[in-house]
């Protein structure tokens, strides 16, 4: 899982659905802890596609 | 440092629950993560009258962006349906109609009623990150803060956990585990400029090709300017995605883009524990169906800096003591989120067909009472809906 912070707006949508609990925010950032297992569920919730998503929609 | 109590988010879970303890002559602080409180907005700001019924609180110009009369539905086959003439909105959920009220500012309110709970007496840390909850023998009893790169540990007898959807205190005192995904509604907002809409009126847009798993909402926020944003639940696209579909061909333009997730799952199991309370978003106070939570949030996190004061004062903030904040505000709104999660479930159920033809139903009945010979016709012709309606009852 690949988090591109050029596209966060550091909402913590992703963080509420962590299963692993490994996504952190700091005040401006997402900390990832290892332990992915690529569930896709941040990339789900994520409003900016800032986990993962291929397409570009900007 | 030793406080009555610290309150951990300072928003308006945050802000009310330790302005409701400071005027009850408790020791508060409160620690808000940002630098500035009340951004980034996360919220188009629709609110009820409720919500200053609440507060005991003049609503304010400086915050009042617009006074709301009415809402229309939009069908995904673009029929309109005026929620407020047909009193679609969930009265009897003890959900207020969000049909009338206001559309505040919230950067403005928020820090309004930060200022308010500051005049009270509390003291408030921004910049300040809760990293862990210090536990001793099984209860809380303060917090692990980081604030400019420095970690400091700051005791109380109550910690109150107002910090939002992630909901991290929560689940460091073991009340709350991860969220599926298909309870958060991924939300994204323009505030635009130049879009030509009453300024009185809601509207709502609904089809799996505007938002799917939620829907798209415009808020005027008075004669400038509009929150036009949209919530979904869905794994094809992004929110962002469908933001800028919809307005790709509005000639108005964004001044402000807003995102977030709002937990659409209903109230968390249990809300207390020894020494830590759980309020607003952090608890799912919020309404499944409309995602909001303003209404909601406030009258809970005022029941929670009640019930702080009421423990401080009988110096037992034990789990049975704190137990009664989550009586309360259960008694107030658990049994309208829980029928009102009910509807969303049905409601997810719907295909664009459905909410077409049931927004046929409505407005070809309009003038005519809901007859019941008109409704079994109607669902005669739409077994599906009817085996939907029978599975919801
Ligand atoms: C796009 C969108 C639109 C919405 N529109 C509406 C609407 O029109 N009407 C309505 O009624 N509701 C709406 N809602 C829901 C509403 O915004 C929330 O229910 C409400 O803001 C919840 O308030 P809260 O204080 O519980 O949490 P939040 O507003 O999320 O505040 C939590 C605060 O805690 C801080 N925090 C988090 N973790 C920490 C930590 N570890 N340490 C210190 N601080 C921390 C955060 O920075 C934040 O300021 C909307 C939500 C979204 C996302
Ligand atoms: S892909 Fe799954 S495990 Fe990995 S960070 Fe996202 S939610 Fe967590
Ligand atoms: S959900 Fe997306 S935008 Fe929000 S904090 Fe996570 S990575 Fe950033």
């Amino acid at each position: 899982m690949e988090y591109k912070a050029d596209r966060c707006g550091y909402c913590a949508a992703c963080v509420a659905v962590c299963p692993h609990e490994i996504l952190k925010q700091d005040e401006n950032e997402i900390i990832i802890i290892e332990g992915c297992d690529d569930c896709g569920k941040c990339t789900i919730v994520c409003p900016l596609g800032a986990l993962n998503q291929e397409e570009d929609y900007l | 440092m030793k406080y009555d109590v610290i309150v951990v988010g300072g928003r308006i879970g945050g802000s009310v629950s330790s302005l409701i303890a400071s005027q009850n002559d408790l020791d508060v602080l409160m620690i808000e993560k940002r630098q500035e409180i009340g951004t980034p907005v996360q919220c188009a700001g629709g609110t009820t009258y409720s919500t200053f019924k609440t507060l005991d609180m003049k609503p304010k110009k400086k915050f009042i962006c617009s006074e709301i009369k009415g809402a229309m539905a939009h069908a995904p086959d673009g029929r309109e349906i005026n929620i407020f003439e047909y009193g679609l909105m969930v009265d009897n959920l003890n959900i207020e109609s969000p049909s009338k009220g206001y559309v505040l500012d919230r950067k403005i309110f928020d820090k309004h009623l930060a200022i308010q709970s500051a005049k009270a007496g509390t003291d408030i840390m921004v910049k300040t990150t809760a990293k862990d909850l210090i536990i001793k023998d099984g209860r809380v009893c303060g917090v692990v803060a980081k604030h400019l790169g420095k970690t400091m540990e700051i005791h109380a007898d109550i910690v109150i956990a107002a910090d939002g959807v992630e909901s991290n205190i929560a689940r460091l005192a073991g009340l709350e585990n991860p969220k599926k995904p298909k309870d958060i509604g991924s939300c994204a907002q323009f505030e635009l400029v130049g879009l030509d809409v009453d300024p009185q009126w809601l509207h709502f847009y609904f089809g799996r090709e505007i938002a799917p798993g939620g829907y798209l909402w415009i808020f005027p926020k008075g004669e400038d300017s509009a929150n036009l944003g949209l919530g979904v639940r869905s794994s094809k696209n992004t929110a962002y995605h469908y933001l800028k579909k919809f307005t790709a061909n509005l000639d108005a333009t964004p001044v402000e883009l807003n995102i977030g997730g709002v937990p659409l799952s209903g109230p968390i199991g249990k809300t207390f524990t020894d020494g830590l309370m759980v309020v607003g978003d952090a608890a799912g106070q919020v309404d499944p169906i409309t995602g909001g939570g303003i209404h909601i949030v406030t009258s809970c996190a005022k029941i929670a800096g009640e019930v702080a004061a009421e423990a401080i004062k009988m110096e037992d903030t034990s789990a049975k003591t704190l137990q009664r904040y989550d009586v309360l505000w259960r008694d107030k709104f658990e049994d309208g989120l829980k029928t009102s999660l009910k509807y969303r479930r049905a409601a997810d159920k719907l295909s664009d067909k459905d909410m077409n033809a049931l927004a046929e139903y409505l407005v070809t009945n309009h003038s005519e009472k809901f007859s019941k010979l008109g409704a079994v016709k109607f669902l005669g012709k739409h077994p599906h809906l009817l085996k939907l309606i029978k599975e919801f009852l």
